[in-house]
């Protein structure tokens, strides 16, 4: 018995630390995002739904793209480190890729700021090449700026798990094919993409749940509505100490995030069953 | 059997980096045969193996197949298939899937895939698995999936890399024989590299010994088994006694000097290349005869050695000796088992006796110590 208190007693800070500050918060959120002036009720997400239907299509949408646009860009990275054949063009690939993995979100943003505006070095360099005349020229601050914002700073991210898997899986069954007759891309479509679906789907799932909770590349690039989640919470609170209405946008952002889990989970499962 | 020109290898070279992996590999093979590309780990049989596939280019030499230079053409129009040693099936996909692919990378319609799969897999005992992924099938189903998959293209030419070596020795026996009767029945021409011995020779119509990326020697299981043409093809084959001897030439027979450890001897010239002088003797544990030294010696053509029983164990049909001739230790097979500390004779035949020109005399002691640890064993 004492053996067993002792185990107990090990674990005990650190679940401790996950109760406290973790579990009991989210509870309490939860929990607030159903109270009315001091009565349980709907009001919060009635308010909600009012206010910001159009916000959670929008993030919804601008999330689920960002996410299609990773997938694709990371399995070109990856895909090209593990077929390329140019080893020098490989090498430069696989120094460069992971750059954008270190600059934090609000840098992100604030580079895309000065690159992506009207005047910004973008449209500055298009007029310049004759591709574009001045008159021509839009910002992208927009949604598309979020977009390419968030594929920007997560391809790495996904294409550093993915380019890993790929260079785990046996040569043999790529060989195998290209034995049988198998172009570049379909080696990468029909025989790599298919044993590292796992781990694609395990990086984009993080990415889609880090992309949902980043407030910073909405405020610095979408100065406008209807803009992400994020900043409505963040509005919800700074402007209006309105901690119902972001307790519900943030369980509907939690809810959204979850589901995306669950559909992993339910894919993990099938493919051990 | 077309001999010439069918799958030709001439001056075939490669190197991986700065290391010579490959050294004017000259071979020849005919339609339908089955040739064993035998050697250890490192000898550049399967570099050779993955240069005919196409994976790899020669850095010399050039590889032809009726004729025709294939030498850098892609792995898919050479009309070869390759059976990897790991089998490489592709988790993804099902064992129809597996077999198919190569059909329908070729753009064969649905049905007709459907129709060949079907075939391949009764073909090789696979009926009722075409839903299973290769996780589900056992080793030896996993191994005929991979070669259903080669099979499937229809290729010519089926080359085999180590395909039987993941398996279970029980089943690798019936394997080895199924391969065989498979390609017979296909007519098929293959090319298979193991470094198992005795899977070369029971399956192969003609071994290929690779040594350090050249040809050691190629020929008839039977050839290379009974006629080495060199010291390292008589060791790989079993022959792992040696010996130094002097002798000399006599019209067409070798006379072999009386030694320390050794009477006075003659075997027959047959065509060796010797020259009087040291020679290196080397024969197999069960090609020798052991007496006891008192007897009289066994009559007839071969050399008689003289020594001490050191050790002897009973490995299964017979007893392994280990023999002391002064300096070296030799292994001899007996019907009965000699006490450790007898005096015997040891005479070994002369059809059963490989004479090589002697290198130096100090390259060859390695054997003995070799042979004594598998007696313990």
């Amino acid at each position: 018995m004492p053996k067993r208190l002792l185990g107990l007693l090990l674990v005990l800070p650190a679940l401790a630390v996950i109760a406290f500050l973790f579990i009991l918060p989210l509870i309490m959120s939860a929990v607030g995002a159903f109270q009315v002036e001091e009565a349980f009720g709907w009001g919060n997400f009635i308010k909600t739904f009012d206010l910001y239907t159009k916000d959670i299509i929008f993030t919804v949408v601008i999330v689920s793209l960002s996410t299609v646009l990773i997938g694709i860009a990371s399995i070109a990275i990856g895909g090209y480190l593990t077929l390329g054949e140019h080893p020098v063009a490989v090498a430069i690939l696989r120094w460069l890729y992971r750059w954008p993995m270190f600059i934090p979100f609000i840098v992100v943003g604030q580079i895309l700021r000065t690159f992506l505006s009207k005047n910004g070095m973008m449209n500055n360099t298009f007029i310049n090449l004759g591709l574009l005349t001045p008159l021509d020229a839009v910002s992208f601050l927009d949604w598309r700026g979020i977009v390419i914002a968030f594929v920007w700073k997560q391809t790495p991210f996904v294409a550093l798990l993915v380019a890993g898997a790929m260079a785990s899986i046996n040569r043999d069954t790529i060989e195998a094919a290209r034995n049988l007759g198998a172009s570049r891309l379909r080696l990468l479509v029909e025989i790599v993409v298919p044993q590292v679906a796992m781990t694609l789907t395990v990086g984009l799932i993080l990415s889609f749940v880090t992309m949902m909770s980043v407030l910073s590349v909405p405020l610095m690039i979408n100065a406008q509505s209807p803009t992400m989640l994020t900043a409505d919470i963040a509005f919800r609170v700074n402007s209006y100490g309105d901690y119902g209405v972001a307790n519900a946008l943030g369980l509907i952002s939690l809810v959204l995030a979850g589901s995306v889990a669950w559909i992993y989970l339910r894919a993990s499962l099938k493919e051990r069953a | 059997m077309e001999r010439d020109g069918f799958l030709e290898l001439r001056g075939v070279a490669s190197h991986y980096g700065a290391t010579q992996v490959l050294t004017d590999i000259d071979l020849s093979i005919a339609k339908g045969e089955f040739v064993a590309l035998l050697g250890s780990s490192g000898c550049g049989k399967t570099t050779l193996l993955r240069l005919l596939a196409g994976f790899i280019s020669p850095s010399a030499g050039e590889v032809k197949v009726r004729h025709r230079d294939v030498t850098h053409l892609p792995p898919d129009k050479r009309g070869m298939a390759l059976v990897f040693q790991s089998y490489a099936l592709w988790p993804h996909m099902t064992v129809a899937q597996n077999i198919g692919y190569g059909l329908k990378l070729k753009g064969v319609a649905r049905a007709e895939i459907a129709n060949r799969v079907a075939a391949m897999q009764s073909l090789l005992g696979l009926d009722g698995l075409e839903a299973r992924k290769p996780q589900a099938l056992s080793g030896g189903q996993r191994q005929r999936v991979a070669l259903g998959r080669a099979l499937a293209v229809d290729p010519e030419i089926l080359l085999l890399d180590e395909p039987l070596s993941n398996l279970d020795a029980r089943i690798r026996l019936t394997v080895r024989h199924e391969l065989r009767a498979l390609q017979k029945r296909l007519g098929i021409t293959a090319i298979h590299v193991t470094h198992d011995r005795e899977e070369a020779m029971v399956m192969a119509d003609r071994i290929v010994i690779l040594n350090a990326g050249k040809i050691a020697q190629a020929g008839t299981p039977e050839d290379v088994y009974n006629r080495p043409a060199s010291a390292f093809v008589a060791a790989f084959m079993g022959a792992e006694n040696v010996i130094l001897l002097n002798g000399t030439l006599e019209d067409d027979d070798f006379s072999i000097a009386a030694g320390t450890a050794n009477v006075a001897g003659n075997v027959p010239l047959a065509g060796r290349p010797l020259a009087s002088g040291p020679v290196e003797a080397r024969f197999r544990p069960e090609a020798a005869r052991l007496f006891e030294a008192g007897e009289i010696a066994v009559i007839g053509p071969g050399i008689t050695f003289r020594g001490e029983v050191a050790a002897v164990s009973y490995p299964g049909g017979h007893w392994r000796h280990v023999v002391r001739l002064g300096q070296t230790e030799i292994m001899a097979d007996g019907t009965q088992a000699f006490e450790p500390g007898t005096r015997v004779g040891v005479f070994v035949p002369a059809e059963a006796l490989f004479l090589f020109k002697s290198p130096e005399a100090a390259s060859v002691s390695p054997i003995s110590r070799a042979s004594s640890g598998k007696v313990h064993a």
